[in-house]
């Protein structure tokens, strides 16, 4: 505990010092300073939980009416803090790079440091402490520091709607988060989470609203579908690696908040385990599709969060089910690979908003319409984006796969009972096969519109890779894929602790150790096919350079028979996806502006497509239209007793169930 | 045991030159042509290893890497895929995942390398391609995954097994699916035609329209691998004797259905035309709801439930 609270003082001092001292250098300099020290400070002192240790447990006492905050870091909680503290470092250092060009100016650049360290200091109270007032301090210190962060650029209007629409959407996630607690608290008289465990053990209402109001609000957090809406607007307007940070680390803090309540609920009702997975593969699918159709690439990067977090929950979803079910291989099938693929989701969508960051700050433009050909001038990036491209769509060799690999093992467990339920777990992992595909055609888009072929916009010129300490950030994650991808050890020894957890929810005499046994055995196969095809790569190139008639010739691109080619004729990023999109038409909806040639000498013609978010969309529709259709029905309501009375007994409906719901149904 | 190591092995290298071979000649055949040799394919592959390559000035090293890639892919996959039922090379529990999944690699980065020409042919038979395999890749899930759970095994030569007494409905409307996830995978008729003369209207053939010499060749070698797998997964499941039992006999069968698969494309080549590109969707989703109900009839086995 000692490192911990030196861990916190550095942090909080180093946010101080880095606001006052002056010289903009200084301040990015102590603030990566702190950073380091406070990082590994949390990792020498979670590294033994994770390592099979006992938790590391403190008290803290407040004033009134707090008292007492019991502080406890476990497994999941030394998991979570030992990959984000190193990531928000990493991320500290990509800032050096990203934020250069501000150096020179009169802009406290310790401002944004400071608050770099805010976060870091919201994820040390977030994953320790015991208590729901201490939770919800950790948990507005993110939400307040994510939205300072995202509005970096705050003199653009568009940036400080993004960041307000961004403060709005996570406190009406904490208003959920409120009011579970106050279910919780007037059912126990306490706010310790040792009390709500005790009233969440017992199945009934309370439970079931808790769950359900819970679910409610880290689903916001975490941005699930629906509640994704202001995620995509806030990662497009923020800086990259403040994008990276949000997406890959902060709000992961979600699924741990899930997580963290099922340790405290203990075995869950099977209706738990089938609605968690339907919740998280309709936010799975509808965030793959939307990537489709994005022309901005943090934005596309945005909603591919959505995907990925309802991919991680669909692990816990089976993990529940297999917690029902008295399946210890499931349990561990599934929370180890919605864990593995929260860490993975982390590096890889680190590494793509990196990549993407380097493009604007090489480019100013992260519109896929404009860019291409940045492979020639910016090789390293292209790198990276591409591995990143790969990882995310879950495919061989990369990180990616080895955790939805785990997932398709939960899915298709033959040791599962029923044949319907099996049934409906092939159902599910065909979804999960769609979202993947449509994953590869998104990156497949994303990659080879912006980094090949030829530049669409020629005022974009004179790009090339970013400077050390972005690059530094760009190798570090992509050679953390590789490690991930074909030593899936490491991976396993991270989340074995936590995985084990929750085994022991249900399976108490159980012997943890051979059950953690059963991932590896199902990972090493495949990374046997991983390397298998690296080495065929590497063997074939080789006889191709050793079995090469003559040297190779260049020569322009076939055109097939055009022989003057402009890069305007290129396929765009809206005729790529055009006719995918056209089956997604509820769910995608295009604005489209066009003015078409007409006649036989056609005048200036015109054609733009824009990707609008179907449930903003609607939800401005129904604000926009909602206070006149409230305002009709307030004119007619004293008028029509029928509408009154209807009123009232909602009301009365809405009363009687809450009471009910806050005393478990006991009156 | 060895005799299916030894076939799939000459499979491998022979295959993928002689059944498209074949279907070019029963579609000459059709057409009162006499058709070029059977092996046809492989000496346009052996002339392509003897070309000097040309790269176009707008690629990058994606280009070059691509054919690699997709060969390693290609022969990766097969290497998972069953060619008899019952017995796989390199067995583990759902590797049929990995198969796809491996299958998924090679595509992207021949559509990676067909979209670092800039050229807008090649950049629309990508858009296609995408598209085709956004939704042929769960209807071969949910076949694979409804094998899987008729047949009770996890790995993919076991689950081609005939189980139970549904087998006799699941295994035939998997097998139907299975063919025609084929045509869509190996770009033949209606869903893509390896022969017209137009570009727009090409899918896979488009997209390697910049690739020469060596590198077509390889492109060339992978596509027929994988016409190749997809036929052998397919005589594995209807092939009715398990290799355990018989395995020179199994292996026999398996071949022969190979080749009848050969033969029946090439009936197919010959008498359908080709679907518009807007329906070829509608094409997948018919596989997936053969796959629904063959999913449906498999988890009502009484033995499961």
């Amino acid at each position: 505990m000692p490192l911990l609270h030196v861990a916190t003082l550095s942090l909080l001092l180093g946010a101080l010092l880095c606001i006052a001292v002056p010289g903009n250098s200084k301040r990015a300099a102590i603030g990566i300073a702190s950073q380091v020290i406070a990082t590994f400070l949390v990792l020498a002192a979670v590294g033994p939980v994770l390592g099979h240790q006992p938790a590391i447990v403190a008290e803290l006492t407040w004033s009134y009416p707090v008292d007492l905050i019991l502080l406890r870091i476990d497994g999941l909680g030394a998991l979570f803090l030992a990959f984000s503290m190193p990531l928000t470092l990493l991320g500290a250092v990509y800032a050096h790079g990203y934020l250069r060009p501000y150096f020179q100016s009169d802009r406290n650049i310790g401002v944004h440091y400071a608050l770099l360290n805010f976060v870091s200091l919201s994820y040390l109270i977030i994953y320790s402490v015991e208590n729901a007032m201490g939770f919800l301090l950790g948990w507005e210190i993110a939400a307040l520091a994510a939205w300072l962060l995202v509005i970096w650029d705050y003199r653009n209007q568009k940036v400080r709607f993004a960041g307000f629409n961004y403060l709005v959407s996570t406190h009406l996630g904490v208003l959920f988060l409120i009011t579970a607690f106050l279910v919780l608290f007037s059912q126990t008289h306490s706010f310790d989470f040792s009390q709500f465990a005790v009233a969440l053990h017992s199945p009934g209402m309370t439970r079931n609203v808790t769950f359900l109001l819970l679910v409610a609000s880290f689903g916001l957090k975490s941005a699930f579908f629906p509640a994704h809406t202001w995620l995509p607007r806030a990662h497009a307007a923020a800086p990259a690696h403040v994008s990276a940070l949000m997406s890959g680390v902060i709000h992961k803090a979600g699924l741990y908040g899930l997580l963290r309540f099922t340790l405290l609920m203990g075995a869950p009702d099977e209706w738990m385990g089938w609605f968690l997975i339907a919740f998280a593969l309709l936010s799975a699918v509808t965030g793959v599709v939307y990537t489709t159709v994005q022309r901005d690439l943090k934005r596309l990067l945005g909603y591919s969060s959505t995907e990925n977090v309802g991919i991680a929950c669909l692990g816990f979803g089976l993990g529940y089910l297999g917690l029902t079910w008295h399946n210890p291989v499931l349990v561990v099938l599934g929370f180890a690979g919605g864990l593995l693929h929260i860490l993975h989701h982390a590096i890889f969508k680190c590494l793509l908003f990196y990549a993407a960051g380097a493009v604007y700050s090489a480019t100013h433009s992260v519109d896929i319409e404009r860019l291409g050909g940045l492979a020639r001038r910016m090789p390293q990036t292209a790198v990276a984006f591409l591995l990143g491209g790969v990882a995310i769509a879950a495919l061989p060799p990369l990180n990616g796969f080895v955790s939805e690999f785990l997932l398709y093992s939960a899915l298709f467990d033959d040791s599962v009972v029923g044949g319907q339920n099996r049934g409906l777990l092939v159902l599910a992992a065909t979804v999960l096969a769609f979202v993947g595909a449509v994953s590869a055609f998104s990156m497949t888009r994303a990659f080879g519109l912006t980094f090949l072929g030829t530049s669409r916009d020629p005022t974009i010129h004179g790009a090339q890779d970013p400077g050390p300490a972005m690059r530094s950030a760009l190798y570090i994650l992509s050679a953390l894929l590789f490690v991930f991808g074909l030593v899936p050890q490491v991976g396993l020894t991270l989340v074995a602790v936590p995985a084990g957890q929750f085994i022991a929810l249900t399976h108490r005499g159980l012997d943890v150790a051979q059950v953690l046994a059963v991932p590896l055995g199902l990972l090493l196969p495949i990374v046997g096919v991983s390397v298998a095809v690296l080495l065929l790569v590497g063997a074939l190139a080789a006889v191709r350079k050793w079995a090469s008639p003559a040297p190779a010739l260049t020569h322009r691109t076939w055109g097939c028979g055009y022989t003057e080619p402009v890069p305007r004729a290129q396929y765009t990023g809206a005729s790529f996806s055009g006719h995918l999109a056209s089956y997604y038409k509820t769910l995608l909806p295009m604005k489209v502006t066009q003015r078409l040639p007409t006649g036989l000498f056609p005048a200036e013609a015109h054609l733009r497509m824009h990707a609008v978010d179907a449930v903003e969309d609607r939800m401005f529709e129904v604000l926009d239209t909602g206070e006149a259709t409230l305002a009709l029905l307030a004119e007619k309501t004293p008028q029509s007793p029928r509408i009154a009375f209807a009123v009232g007994l909602l009301v009365l409906v809405a009363t009687i169930a809450l009471v009910l719901a806050s005393t478990g149904g006991r009156l | 045991m060895l005799a299916s190591l030894v076939l799939h092995l000459l499979g491998l290298v022979l295959l993928p030159f002689l059944l498209p071979g074949v279907i070019n000649r029963v579609k000459a055949w059709w057409g009162g042509r006499r058709g070029a040799p059977l092996l046809q394919p492989f000496w346009d592959t052996r002339r392509l290893l003897g070309k000097q390559p040309v790269y176009s000035d707008v690629t990058t090293a994606v280009f070059r890497l691509a054919p690699l890639v997709v060969v390693a892919t290609a022969v990766v996959a097969s290497l998972l895929a069953p060619l008899v039922p019952g017995a796989g090379i390199f067995p583990f529990a759902n590797d049929f995942v990995a198969f796809a999944y491996v299958v998924g690699l090679g595509r992207m980065f021949l559509m990676l390398a067909a979209l670092d020409t800039g050229s807008p042919f090649e950049g629309m038979g990508t858009a296609r391609e995408a598209t085709f395999a956004v939704f042929a890749e769960p209807a071969l899930f949910l076949v694979l995954g409804t094998l899987a759970l008729g047949s009770g095994h996890g790995n993919f030569a076991e689950l081609m097994l005939p189980h139970g007494w549904q087998a006799f409905l699941v295994s035939p409307l998997c097998a139907t699916a299975l063919f025609l996830l084929l045509l869509i995978e190996s770009a033949r008729l209606p869903v893509d035609d390896p022969t017209t003369h137009l570009e727009l209207t090409m899918i896979h053939e488009v997209m390697i329209l910049d690739h020469s010499g060596v590198d077509l060749a390889m492109m060339q070698y992978a596509a027929g691998l994988k016409l190749t797998l997809y036929a052998g997964m397919l005589a594995a499941l209807v092939n009715p004797f398990p290799a355990h039992d018989q395995p020179l006999l199994s292996a026999l069968v398996s071949l022969a259905l190979m080749f009848v698969t050969a033969v029946a494309i090439g009936f197919v080549e010959s008498l359908v035309a080709r679907l518009r590109m807007r329906l070829i969707p509608q094409f997948a989703f018919v596989i997936a709801a053969l796959g629904v109900v063959a999913l449906l009839l498999a988890s009502t086995q009484p033995e499961l439930g």
